[in-house]
């Protein structure tokens, strides 16, 4: 299966066609200026994703180890979720009963996501989780948050 | 009461956020400091705000969320020392139900009380993205809530409720509104109508559909 890891932690190999580790990159924060959509449809101005991008299209799944930093998805993974706005077209469809915009690609990777970190308590940990399900809704992706044992991680 | 506002758009004084923050602080008699998470380091920012008894933090919702470089910003805060600081949020929007903001509404009320301030309340907003595009009388009913808002907030020290609960609406689209959105965006018109006019102005309508990320063979 064609796989890509975003990581923020944790050492635990996995066969993959790309990595993005976030400890080594500090992705460029999207500065709202919707180029992405008005000006050069479907790319950034900055193109250090560009590689990513390519991958994560091109993907069966996507496995992300994400932080829990402050209660939250870290700062960093917060500006990778900005980045992929242009992944999608500005459009938007009311189908569902609520605003959401239209895909721009035919397909998007299934993902799945483990995390590590304290909460303060059980409504936190629902933020968190609910925060990234609902992302990934929109994103038109499959998601799971699963909890890390060896075998949930074989291939 | 001393009170920091911070923006936390990464378009800095060229977005809506700025628009927002410049009314709620219109009808005030004290003059207010901006800090802008664009443009000034993050670190400093959370540390400055400790001199306040009451931050406002102001942003657009990006992927239901802030905005990452106002994720960075919270990374950086420190639970306050000392009782009795509270901190409140404006967040608004581009879909025009104003419920897309509950997953960060969530988040910050938890969040102010982890770092031991009192929550003051979110502002939300929804239908905002071009408001930096449109004529000053066509957001009026908007502007005076928000300097309606910053007055009471002066005099009280927090948000008026109704006010807040007014501004939200619509919370959630009703099936009448979707249907009709959907139907209308089908034929060409709606906000979709807005998005063919920027790219035709900017010369990109013929690339619209583009996806530059996969090959064209496999396609
Ligand atoms: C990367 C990105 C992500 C966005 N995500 C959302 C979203 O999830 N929901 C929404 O309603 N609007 C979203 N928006 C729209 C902005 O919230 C809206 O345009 C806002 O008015 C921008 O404020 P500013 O000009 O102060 O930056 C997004 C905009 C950008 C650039």
């Amino acid at each position: 299966m064609k796989k890509v890891v975003i990581r923020e932690f944790g050492e635990i190999e996995i066969p993959c066609k790309y990595k993005l580790d976030l400890n080594k990159t500090r992705v460029k924060d999207c500065t709202g200026c919707w180029s992405c959509w008005l000006k050069t449809p479907g790319r950034c101005i900055y193109n250090d994703l560009d590689e990513f991008y390519k991958a994560y299209l091109d993907a069966e799944k996507v496995v992300i180890f994400a932080k829990v930093s402050q209660g939250f998805i870290s700062g960093n993974l917060k500006t990778l979720f900005d980045r992929m706005i242009p992944l999608f077209l500005p459009y938007i469809s009311y189908k569902t009963g609520e605003s959401m915009h239209l895909p721009r690609y035919e397909k998007y990777p299934d993902i799945e996501v483990y995390y590590q970190g304290e909460f303060a308590s059980i409504e936190d940990k629902k933020i968190y989780e609910d925060y990234i399900y609902r992302t990934f809704y929109q994103f038109y992706s499959k998601c799971e948050i699963k909890t890390i044992t060896q075998s949930s991680l074989e291939v | 009461m001393r009170t920091l506002i911070i923006n936390g758009s990464p378009k800095s004084k060229n977005g809506n956020t700025e628009i927002f923050i410049k009314k709620f602080l219109k009808e005030m008699k004290a003059p207010h400091e901006i800090c802008y998470a664009a443009n000034e380091d993050k670190l400093q920012i959370a540390n400055y705000m400790k001199q306040f008894d009451t931050v406002i933090v102001a942003m657009p919702l990006y992927i239901h969320a802030m905005p990452g470089i106002v994720m960075k910003l919270i990374e950086c805060m420190e639970p306050a020392q000392d009782c009795g600081k509270s901190m409140g949020f404006i967040v608004q929007s581009g879909f025009m139900e104003s419920v897309h903001s509950k997953y960060l509404e969530r988040y910050l009320s938890s969040l102010t009380k982890q770092l031991n301030y009192t929550y003051l309340g979110t502002v939300i907003r929804g239908g905002s993205a071009g408001i930096y595009m449109m004529p000053e009388k066509m957001n009026k009913r908007l502007f005076k809530q928000l300097s309606t808002l910053g007055e009471y907030f002066e005099r009280k020290g927090t948000f008026n409720m109704e006010t807040v609960e007014e501004m939200a609406k619509p919370c959630k689209l009703s099936k009448g509104k979707s249907k009709l959105l959907q139907l209308l965006s089908g034929i060409g018109l709606g906000d979709n109508m807005f998005w063919n006019m920027m790219l035709k102005k900017n010369n990109a309508i013929n690339e619209k559909l583009d996806r530059p990320f996969v090959d064209k063979l496999s396609d």
